[in-house]
């Protein structure tokens, strides 16, 4: 929400209760010395966690501890945070249907996400975690964890997930009852809570971040090894302020860690004349509304509203939001999912059944018609986050997207990417990878090695993509914005653009005379549609091939300044 | 001719509530030539705010200086952009100012596909009309009439 924030009124809104019911579990019978260790134990994590988040911003006194070190064994699992089911009054698939596709998309892990509200938290719940466990049974090779798409109070949906274990749906269901938008800005007399004027109205604000402290309190006190958060298709309304993504951050640093890159729905772009819907790529057509964020403003250079190569706005543009937080040594982590509700040329649709009484469509209808006007794909057929894990179990790919070991691809335009970044000289010499911190002495040089590898094989339009070029974006980091409402990097650069010949290449970059900490990731292209400073170009709606205009992202290093 | 400033008590920004803003002034026997629509946040839930430019009849509202910006839901010429308009015809047929395209320009000649629906930005007193590039190639207006809603729009 559009809110203001700037003028020092940040705390002006009351503090919000946790909801009732939504915060201890009467049938948490562990012995209360072993949940009190562990009680204490998170808070060390989460006070560690904290004080990094403010301290990346500045040089640490002591020599830092490296994270995400480079050369730990560990493998790289695909998969999709976003996803839909009968369970959602706008979705059809059922949850075994999805898993197999997103099986047979070579996907690692997924999570069911349908969307919160009133006929969710009441009837789907119930009737998903069974379908869940049932799949998890039948596809041992797929990770399929329990989520929810949440309307966060005054703001966009996000995925909410925790690995699977005793207190899982326990707590999604007490989470979605005291903190689901649509549930809070639901009349009482129509099941809801009547607390909030709208989904997205700035009252809800306060809501939010209560709702992420209450996921991490589950964490600190043992309910749950860890519990994520991601922003969905952040930019699609403009209903994600600034100020809003950062307190979420800070809320709960373990839980809330990034958001989607790139939103689903890539197939609603394609045009009429090839067939498709001819809608806005990743349903990206709206304009400022009443809770529109009002410095995302459409102008004659930008549309924060669109897609740009198939990318939010704020992770595509260089110097954008992404990196307004990134320069700040704020860890924030982005994704890539498909949001399959519908998806395009199936021929599938949904059920009858009235959702809102039963929460589900039923079985999924066959029309034995192509539906053209569909706009997804399905998991693992076109955008995949791909996470770097050292085992391949619920707990630890989780690790891994918390850790921002995190690279989002569409269209398999990358099969493989190897980033190390180390001091020469003094300094972290054996250095780190994606999402991690590593440290150099003022002065020194830091070392960037990125090794590529491009596709091995076709991707699921048939056809061997072909990354073309590679960017490296680095900019200073400057410290706490003091306007939390800051969505722009003026210090972030492209450093340098690697022109890619090969299917497996090495390149080399280094950072000399390191004058004060910095952050700096990677892009890459399939080169087919760049502005003319090689950037994304925006996605024209009705009038986007996503197979035709590929991307990758990789999450940032840090390099802290001894 | 006066302005009137107006707050109905539903808000929302878009072509639902520009059709019952513009009803209920007609129903009222009420002529403005000129209606802006603001959202404004000086409270924790952002209001949408209504001006109106008065020909005729007797207004609602409270009596206003003229606004220095807003989104313009009516203006002189709107109903002659009903399909593919060039540029040119856009600012010499309507109150339309200047016609800006999204990290492309525009020139007379460039054809825009208004879809019978147009909402420029009015700015101090001229009405500015943001267009981007659309599949054909012609442009079209970057606010659409029924932009996708997620979930059903059940949220
Ligand atoms: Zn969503
Ligand atoms: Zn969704």
């Amino acid at each position: 929400m559009s809110h203001h924030h700037h003028d020092g009124h940040e705390h002006h809104h009351h503090e919000v209760e946790p909801v009732e019911g939504s915060w201890q579990d009467p049938a948490d019978d562990r012995p209360i010395a072993v949940a009190r260790r562990r009680f204490l134990a998170g808070l060390g994590v989460a006070v560690g966690g904290a004080a990094l988040a403010s301290a990346g911003a500045g040089e640490a006194a002591a020599t830092p501890l490296p994270t995400n070190r480079w050369g730990t064994p560990q493998r790289w699992y695909a998969g999709d945070h976003h996803i839909h089911t009968q369970y959602s009054g706008d979705g059809q698939y059922t949850v075994s249907q999805q898993v197999a596709k997103a099986r047979e998309h070579g996907l690692d892990w997924m999570v069911i996400t349908d969307h919160g509200g009133v006929a969710h938290q009441k009837f789907s719940l119930d009737q998903v975690t069974p379908d869940i466990e049932k799949a998890r049974r039948s596809n041992r090779d797929v990770l399929v964890y329990q989520g929810l798409e949440w309307n966060i109070p005054g703001a966009e949906h996000a995925t909410v997930f925790l690995p699977p274990d005793r207190h899982t749906v326990d707590i999604l269901r007490a989470f979605e009852a005291g903190y689901d938008g649509g549930i809070l800005s639901t009349a009482v007399a129509n099941g809801g809570k009547g607390l909030i004027t709208r989904s997205t109205s700035a009252d809800g604000e306060p809501y939010a971040l209560a709702a992420l402290r209450y996921l991490e309190s589950q964490v600190l006190s043992g309910r749950t090894e860890i519990a994520l958060m991601f922003a969905n298709h952040p930019s699609r309304r403009g209903v994600d302020s600034p100020h809003e993504l950062r307190g979420w951050r800070d809320a709960a640093p373990g839980v809330a860690v990034g958001m989607e890159g790139a939103p689903g729905h890539q197939a609603a772009g394609i045009s009429k004349a090839s067939g498709g819907r001819g809608g806005a790529r990743g349903y990206y057509d709206s304009s400022p509304g009443v809770d529109s964020h009002p410095g995302y403003a459409p102008s004659a250079t930008e549309n924060p509203y669109r897609t740009y190569g198939g990318f939010d706005w704020m992770t595509a543009k260089v110097g954008g939001l992404w990196d307004s937080m990134l320069a700040e040594g704020r860890p924030w982590w982005i994704t890539s999912t498909s949001d399959v509700h519908q998806v395009f040329n199936d021929t599938l649709t949904p059920g009858p059944q009235d959702y809102d009484k039963t929460g589900s469509k039923g079985a999924p209808v066959d029309s034995g018609v192509k539906q053209t006007g569909f706009g997804d794909f399905f998991p693992g057929f076109y955008s995949r986050t791909v996470v770097g894990s050292r085992s391949r179990s619920y707990v630890d790919v989780m690790r891994g997207l918390q850790a921002g070991k995190v690279i989002a691809v569409h269209g398999r335009l990358i099969d493989g990417l190897d980033l190390r970044v180390r001091a020469l000289g003094e300094g972290d010499n054996q250095g780190v990878t994606l999402g991690g911190r590593t440290f150099v002495k003022r002065g020194g040089s830091v070392e960037v090695t990125v090794e590529v590898t491009g596709a091995g094989g076709p991707n699921f339009a048939g056809v061997v993509p072909r990354l073309a070029k590679l960017d490296l974006i680095a900019g200073p980091v400057t410290g706490p914005v003091t306007d939390r409402d800051t969505l722009s990097a003026p210090g972030t650069t492209v450093v340098k653009s690697f022109e890619v010949t090969k299917n497996r290449s090495r390149f080399t970059y280094v950072f000399k005379d390191v004058p004060g900490p910095f952050y700096l990731r990677v892009r890459g292209s399939d080169g087919r549609k760049l502005t003319s400073d090689g950037g994304p170009v925006m996605d024209v709606i009705a009038d986007s091939d996503p197979w035709s205009d590929l991307w990758f992202y990789a999450n940032p290093v840090f390099v802290d300044v001894i | 001719m006066r302005w009137v400033r107006l707050v109905p008590a539903f808000t929302s920004v878009g072509a639902h509530f520009d059709r019952e803003v513009l009803s209920a002034l007609d129903k009222a026997g009420v002529s403005a030539d000129l209606v802006l629509t603001h959202v404004e946040r000086e409270d924790s839930v952002a209001v949408t705010a209504v001006s109106a430019r008065i020909t005729s009849g007797l207004a609602p509202g409270t009596e206003i200086d003229p606004p220095v910006e807003g989104r313009c839901a009516r203006f002189p010429g709107q109903s002659i952009l009903t399909g593919v308009h060039h540029v040119a015809e856009i600012v010499e047929a309507t109150a339309i100012d200047e016609v800006v395209g999204i990290g492309a320009a525009v020139t007379p000649d460039t054809r825009v596909d208004t879809g019978g629906f147009v909402r420029p930005e009015y700015r101090d007193g001229l009405l500015v009309l943001l267009v981007e590039p659309a599949a054909g190639g012609v442009f079209q207006p970057a606010e659409v009439e029924q932009p996708h809603e997620c979930c059903a729009g059940s949220h």
